[in-house]
């Protein structure tokens, strides 16, 4: 009997290793790419096999769980290149293009949205498309509301800008009502604190 | 589906055509109107399912729930189901793909992709009527009873395979579940004869039954991405161009050759009309202008209000991005605005196109004109940053 429970417990063990864990987000400047982000506390960063669909290179930070908040940092898309892997061939994903002007963009993270979700599976609205400055560079902000099936709802924020040629964007999803009030603040000092 | 299967498929379907009309004798309601399930455990298990989704399907926030189009869509419903109309409740989804659904309760979904591909209200009503004919032969508990049996064979089937070659697979559940999906053909194809006979029974044009298909062939033409390639799951329905077929052969052998001429649909018409960006902007988002392209010249055959369409074409121009397409979309957005009724967004998009087009005087003019026609936008910072720079 002991002797199981030992070899139970090596499995565990050995099936943990192989799973990588959440990483505490440490508080302070945080290079994520090219660019430099302010983390407040309490962030923690999602492992690759939590982040479907990511980029490389970019990160997935979250204080409840994935499901319930998440903040995605994707830096220096190069033109030509979509902004999320697509699920499969025929998911016609949207591509950025270096000359892109702030209704693209704001276009462009709306409908990759969609297809993150899954295409007829959410509506993605944005709203209140602003200018704002990420450092030296010019960029924008604005927000986004999805309404997903067999999900909850979510509100967000989004902060993106074009250096060189590369698109920079910063999005954060919460849960509505409780976990978009409740890290909304945090999002958007991390978003707007981007910089190159 | 590979070119090597295509000649093969043409000789199955037209040796299946003879068969589907000889049998239309057959095809007939299974079940009263006001059907309640029988005592048998399953079938009530089955309802309850159907019934625990149906709860979660209405509160979902995809429901569209504007009135006009509720209405239009179950009063298409309750003509073509006749005495059968009590037994459905009919839920508007909003989703840009092509599709309606029907369970053994009588839960019916239509997706707004389905409003926004059709030429007329007729095709709205033949893809209504192809669901209330599963409702009415049973099709549901067909296919569940159908599959728990040969589930249950199969798991014996996969015991003995595994005690004769140690190698735990469920090959004989696999076989059941491609038995099940290949009956559901057959279901799909009684549902498309009894459907069309729906259709024709309810005063609608019975050759919208086969212009679907054909609709939905043409847009898998224009589309720049194709839908997946058929695989496992190709059995459980005929494909476009077979079903397009069989159904044309039934509809004129049986009710002659088509005397509409595709003319003018004002109900339809006034839908559109009344409710395009809720239509039309999820078909924008999933980025397949091909698809969207054949949308809009459908659209604009139909006498879709002008100004939204032309605004729509520049969309889509625009957002395709291919060569030519810029000059394309700001032709379209200047025939939006050169209608009566323009929508605020194409001044708008005009401003950015002229930015990009390096004519700042036009796209300063046009952002003028967008806020005056939309003072309350909310992207009013955005346009407001642009014009301030001039200054």
């Amino acid at each position: 009997m002991k002797s199981r429970c030992l070899a139970l417990l090596a499995t565990l063990l050995f099936l943990g290793a192989c799973v990588a864990p959440y990483t505490l987000v440490a508080p302070g400047l945080v290079p994520v790419g090219g660019l430099q982000v302010q983390a407040g506390s309490g962030w923690n960063d999602a492992p690759a096999h939590q982040r479907q669909y990511a980029r490389s290179g970019s990160v997935a930070w979250t204080h409840d769980g994935l499901l319930l908040d998440r903040l995605v940092i994707i830096p220096g898309v190069p033109s030509g290149e979509p902004l999320l892997l697509a699920r499969d061939k025929t998911a016609a994903m949207p591509v950025f293009k270096a000359d892109m002007l702030p209704n693209e963009i704001e276009e462009l993270v709306e409908s990759s949205i969609v297809k993150f979700f899954g295409e007829g599976q959410a509506v993605v609205n944005t709203a209140n498309l602003r200018p704002q400055r990420f450092g030296a560079d010019a960029g924008i902000m604005f927000d986004l509301s999805a309404t997903v099936t067999e999900s909850p709802e979510y509100r967000g924020m989004v902060g993106a800008f074009i250096a060189d040629d590369r698109l920079y964007v910063l999005y954060f999803l919460g849960a509505v009502p409780y976990y978009y009030d409740k890290h909304i603040g945090a999002a958007e000092a991390v978003i707007k604190s981007a910089s190159l | 589906m590979t070119g090597a299967g295509r000649p093969l498929l043409c000789l199955c379907a037209l040796l299946a055509l003879p068969a589907a009309h000889g049998a239309d004798e057959e095809i007939d309601h299974l079940i009263p109107p006001g059907y309640q399930p029988e005592e048998a455990a399953d079938e009530k298990g089955l309802w309850m399912e159907f019934e625990e989704m149906e709860r979660s399907l209405n509160e979902s926030a995809l429901l569209v729930r504007e009135p006009e189009l509720v209405n239009y869509v179950n009063g298409i419903v309750c003509k073509v189901a006749a005495e059968y109309c009590d037994d459905f409740r009919v839920y508007l989804v909003r989703n840009p793909g092509f599709n309606a659904s029907m369970t053994a309760t009588g839960m019916m979904q239509v997706w707004t992709g389905l409003l926004v591909r059709a030429t007329s209200t007729d095709e709205i009503a033949a893809v209504v009527g192809h669901e209330i004919a599963h409702y009415t032969r049973l099709h549901s508990l067909q296919g569940f009873r159908n599959l728990k049996s040969k589930m249950a064979a199969a798991t014996w089937f996969d015991i003995g395979f595994a005690v004769l070659t140690g190698v735990a697979a469920p090959v004989g559940q696999a076989t059941a579940i491609l038995g099940y999906l290949a009956f559901n053909r057959e279901q799909e194809t009684e549902a498309d004869i009894l459907g069309a006979r729906l259709l024709a029974e309810a005063g609608y044009d019975p050759h919208a039954a086969y212009r679907v298909w054909y609709e939905i062939l043409a847009e898998e033409e224009a589309a720049a991405v194709k839908s997946r390639q058929p695989g496992l799951f190709s059995q459980t329905h005929p494909n476009s161009a077979e079903r397009a077929e069989y159904l044309k052969n039934f509809v004129i052998e049986r009710y002659g050759p088509p005397y509409a001429d595709g003319s003018a649909d004002p109900a339809l018409l006034e839908i559109l009309n009344h409710h395009y960006y809720l239509l039309m902007e999820d078909q924008i988002d999933t980025n397949r202008f091909g698809r969207t392209e054949e949308i809009l010249r459908r659209h604009a055959a139909l006498g879709v209000e002008p100004g939204i369409l032309y605004f729509f074409n520049g969309e889509m121009y625009r957002q395709r991005g291919a060569e030519g397409d810029s000059d394309l979309a700001l032709d379209a957005y200047l025939k939006s605005a050169e209608q009566a009724v323009v929508p605020p967004e194409t001044y708008k998009n005009l401003g950015y196109l002229y930015l990009k087009k390096k004519d700042r005087a036009s796209a300063l003019a046009s952002f003028r004109q967008y806020l005056d026609a939309a003072p309350d936008a909310t992207d009013r910072a955005m346009i407001e940053f642009y014009l301030e720079g001039d200054q």
